[in-house]
């Protein structure tokens, strides 16, 4: 039997390995993305989840303060790759006021983390998988894929922090794919982004201030 | 398509070949930067460069395509759960003494502000020329959410940004009567204002 990672498709294949994969430790981790062994998945496993109908709501139209703020540092970027320095500039001020005008969350943990991600998961990927599906829409689609397994790599990480504290960031560094949002915990960065591919030096190393 | 010459100094190993064929002198500056008033756009720089360090930079960017709504929104549902991750984690890293956490959400807040950017480039907002981008900046400016609101910003990229998905109000100049004019907005055939010529008569500007 084969089990492939669904997050950056490593294939653990029982044939030419020594070990079955059900035997391994529960803390064994993909050897290129170091993903957790839950989010691996035998090649026969093909039951679809399951898909809980998301509640249609009216106020769609109106964006957040926080998203506000990602579409323009996103603009601020696509700006700074068409070497529109200035107007890259303005829109960074622009993303940063709504940054600041994000409304603060009464109550935030890595629970609440973990909790939106698992949403994330069970019910808005899916549902864009879906819509994306029908409308034969392959930019929808990618940015489907992508950011889902982004959000499994980040749920996992916060779901083993929740686990088992924080010791197992504590020699070692962390690092966030620049183009995709990966996130990765070890010495140096890997290769190649296991998600979309992109060269290690587009890695960035997270540092602890704020 | 109207281009410009921009080298990437990370993979300049000065040949300086550029120099050498450009028929306008616009890569001879102190600061190797190439001169974009001075470029015509004609790539011989890019073809003659032997370590490829000189692109040739789109300036007219054709429009994005449309989405549906119901793929929007669906975006537009993910992209409202990535920003209230990446507040979540914002305020768990300013609020933690702990070391390896605060780590972990500034990791988490930037992983979810980069899913949202990426979200909302296919939802609609890749280019900042694009009608979308141009139009919610002049909604905020109608009706700004606070008075911290970076108007001057707003309204300094509205001036210098030129929309490039705008259907309709072409700009004409009659080779009649010389007159210049804007197309209306009416759906009918641009025709020139003073003397009524219309077709080949007129010259889109």
């Amino acid at each position: 039997m084969k089990y492939i990672c669904s997050v950056c498709g490593y294939v653990y294949d029982e044939d030419s390995e020594k070990i079955p994969f059900t035997e391994l430790p529960d803390d064994w981790t993909c050897p290129m993305c170091k993903a957790p062994k839950s989010l691996f998945e035998s090649e026969e496993e093909t039951e679809a989840p399951e898909i809980r109908e998301i509640e249609e709501s009216d106020d769609m139209e109106q964006l957040s303060p926080g998203v506000l703020a990602a579409l323009f540092s996103n603009l601020a970027r696509g700006a700074q790759k068409q070497y529109k320095t200035r107007e890259s500039e303005l829109f960074s001020e622009i993303a940063g006021y709504f940054t600041a005008a994000s409304p603060s969350l009464p109550e935030a943990d890595p629970e609440m983390i973990k909790e939106l991600t698992e949403n994330d998961l069970t019910i808005l990927y899916r549902n864009l998988n879906d819509i994306a599906s029908s409308a034969a829409d392959r930019g929808a689609l990618r940015v489907k894929v992508w950011g889902e397994k982004v959000t499994k790599i980040v749920n996992a990480i916060g779901s083993r922090y929740i686990r088992e504290g924080g010791d197992f960031l504590s020699s070692t560094e962390i690092w966030v794919c620049s183009i995709c949002g990966f996130v990765y915990i070890g010495d140096t960065p890997p290769a190649i982004c296991p998600v979309c591919k992109v060269p290690d030096w587009k890695f960035d190393r997270i540092e602890g201030g704020t | 398509m109207k281009r410009i010459a921009v080298r990437n100094l990370r993979l300049c190993t000065k040949d300086c070949l550029c120099l050498y064929v450009c028929p306008n002198g616009a890569t001879d500056t102190e600061d190797s930067i190439i001169d974009k008033d001075k470029c015509i756009g004609c790539g011989v720089c890019a073809d003659a460069c032997p370590s490829k360090a000189i692109s040739m930079v789109i300036q007219d960017y054709p429009p994005q395509q449309k989405k549906k709504e119901s793929v929007v929104n669906a975006i537009n549902r993910l992209a409202e759960n990535k920003a209230k991750e990446e507040k979540a984690a914002r305020q768990i890293a300013s609020s933690t003494t702990d070391n390896n956490l605060r780590r972990l959400m500034n990791a988490v807040a930037r992983s979810s502000r980069l899913v949202a950017e990426d979200l909302l480039r296919e939802g609609g907002y890749m280019l900042p020329q694009s009608s979308n981008s141009l139009d919610l900046l002049a909604s905020l400016i109608a009706a700004p959410p606070s008075d911290e609101f970076p108007m001057k910003a707003a309204n300094e990229i509205l001036s210098t940004i030129e929309c490039n998905d705008r259907t309709g109000r072409g700009k004409y100049r009659c080779t009649v009567c010389f007159t210049e004019f804007e197309e209306e907005d009416d759906g009918e055939k641009p025709s020139c204002p003073m003397c009524h010529a219309e077709g080949k008569a007129l010259e889109k500007l």
